[in-house]
């Protein structure tokens, strides 16, 4: 006698494939096809363009100024989010009274809109209500307030990667920590008994045994930097001094209403995300055995 | 040596404390300044004269912006709360049988599952708003609910998965035993025992969608639909709007996910280690 098919997990995987296949899979299959398309609404008819699409992008000097920023961005972001979230992450390593506190004032950040905190260090850098203007006055280290953001363009990029970094380290810090927790104190024991000191067991101990936290770090934050887009658009609004690739799709599709291009743009922005994941992912992770 | 390791964590505690708290301390303090006070040198480090004034004038009364905000505060609650729990009744199904249940694509339909966790933002943006235009859901709560719980379900799914495969098969087997049919060992058993994991999947999926920007940007055109984060964007692009009234906006718009971050911090930690790590 032959089973009959059991319909039971279908059933209850239904919705789930149901919301994939028609919002995420569906939508990535449009993208990937409409690239190779010209798609204007205000200009039809829509027509196959072959790589037309993707040469004109390239061709587009804010495209490729918004390239250039957006791995400035990743640069900047990745590297302070990393090395603050190692920091971070050993000095929770061992139990101490209000360490859970501590947790919990250390993800605020992670939990706030994007936005909200472009108005927040709005307060921060702004050149006539920024505190840091005044601080540094205070401090005699500048003469006349500065502006940080929309003249000088790393500067510009800087502040505002900054303000992701606060947004983006909880995260890293978490994901290191985890990693961190699992390392066997008798290791630290026995390398104190071979004579080695802090810093030593930091380096030959502790920075190889977390590589897996710090791949998986690595490669959030930089989806995240690649991806930046609330931040800028608050702090620096449509000035293009500072303009992400993403802010860059933005304007293209919404504002020029150039869909096509705007279906190539993100094509690339994906492939390109996967495929920085992948050998990052690849580099940095190793299994580590104890 | 003791003592070198002490002062390393007090200053290590300190750095990560000020890191923190001083910008969400700096937009509280400049909430409760005037515009001049604001301006001064050197700045106030805390309100010289502190009072509601911020904050009636964007929560009270008929004026266009408080109208604007309590508007978009019960547009966000409406399309979060309602995207959190369709987000997790439907992921806690679908990790059930994935964790508990043996049938043919299951590999595959998971390997679906965590494909679509790594897909770029930009990846469904535009299609996703012509999808939903060709649908006529643009500006509809419905709309910007359907586009979250696309967004968030499968990590939904797999925190909830990763989570429901760790749980011992002894006590679910004395269920079936028992006579209990699947879905009432799910309801009886299983959903119980995993109440930790959907805590951190719930508050995880609350929160982001709280912090969504570019989507309801897209999708919501007017003040009807609009959340709080797209609104405290307009206002902002507004540049008569002084600072410490942009200031007050910002603290109304984090103090929600700030206080449920700080009482669920726990949840959140579980939840994202058990979405990224395995």
């Amino acid at each position: 006698m032959k089973k009959k098919t059991d319909f039971l997990p279908y059933a209850l995987i239904s919705p789930l494939i149901i919301f994939i296949v028609l919002l995420a899979l569906t939508p990535a299959a449009f993208t990937t096809i409409a690239a190779f398309f010209k798609v204007q609404p205000l200009n039809p008819p829509t027509h196959f363009s072959g790589l037309e699409n993707f040469r004109d992008i390239l061709h587009n000097a804010n495209v490729i100024s918004s390239l250039g920023n957006t791995f400035i961005y990743i640069i900047i972001g990745v590297t302070l989010s990393t090395v603050l979230g190692i920091y971070f992450a050993v000095i929770l390593q061992r139990r101490f009274v209000g360490r859970s506190i501590l947790i919990a004032v250390l993800i605020l950040p992670w939990a706030l809109p994007g936005v909200v905190e472009g108005i927040l260090w709005t307060g921060i850098w702004d050149a006539n209500t920024g505190v840091l203007n005044s601080v540094l006055k205070s401090m005699h280290l500048i003469t006349h307030y500065q502006v940080f953001l929309g003249q000088h363009k790393f500067l510009t990029i800087l502040a505002i990667e900054v303000v992701q970094v606060w947004q983006i380290t909880p995260l890293s810090t978490i994901l290191i920590l985890a990693v961190l927790q699992n390392i066997p104190d008798d290791l630290y024991e026995a390398a104190t008994i071979d004579g080695s000191n802090g810093r030593k067991s930091f380096r030959y101990l502790t920075l190889p045994l977390i590589r897996p936290g710090i791949a998986i770090a690595v490669v959030q934050s930089i989806i995240a930097t690649l991806n930046i887009f609330d931040q800028p658009y608050i702090l620096n609004g449509a000035a293009s001094t500072a303009n992400s690739l993403a802010m860059e799709t933005y304007a293209v599709s919404f504002q020029n209403l150039n869909f096509g291009q705007g279906y190539a743009l993100s094509l690339l922005i994906t492939l390109f995300t996967l495929f920085i994941s992948v050998i990052v992912a690849k580099f940095i992770y190793k299994k580590v055995e104890y | 040596m003791k003592l070198h390791k002490k002062g390393f964590r007090r200053f290590g505690v300190g750095v990560i404390l000020s890191w923190s708290l001083v910008p969400i301390y700096w937009v509280i303090n400049t909430s409760f300044q005037t515009d001049a006070q604001i301006s001064d040198t050197p700045a106030h480090l805390f309100p010289p004269t502190p009072g509601w004034a911020n904050y009636k004038a964007l929560l009270i009364g008929d004026g266009e912006l408080p109208s604007m905000i309590r508007r978009a505060t019960i547009n966000i609650f409406i399309e979060c709360i309602s995207a959190t729990i369709i987000t997790v009744v439907l992921a806690s199904l679908a990790a059930y049988a994935f964790a508990r249940m043996e049938f043919k694509g299951r590999k595959f339909f998971l390997f679906v599952v965590v494909m679509t966790m790594a897909f770029p933002t930009y990846t469904t943006l535009i299609p996703m708003y012509r999808i939903m235009a060709m649908v006529h859901l643009v500006n509809t709560y419905l709309g910007i609910i359907l586009c979250y719980v696309s967004g968030f379900l499968p990590l939904a799914t797999w925190i909830l998965f990763s989570y429901m495969q760790s749980l011992p098969l002894a006590i679910e087997e004395a269920g079936s035993v028992d006579g209990a049919s699947r879905m009432q060992i799910f309801r009886l058993i299983v959903l119980p025992l995993t109440m930790p994991a959907i805590a951190s999947t719930a508050v995880i999926t609350f929160l982001f969608a709280w912090a969504q920007f570019i989507f309801p940007l897209v999708l919501a055109s007017d003040q009807s639909t609009q959340p709080l984060t797209v609104i405290v964007a307009a206002i902002q692009g507004r540049h008569i709007v002084p600072y410490s009234l942009l200031s007050t906006a910002g603290v109304i718009a984090l103090s929600v996910p700030a206080v449920i971050a700080l009482l669920t911090n726990r949840f959140i930690v579980s939840g994202l280690i058990n979405g990224s790590v395995k």
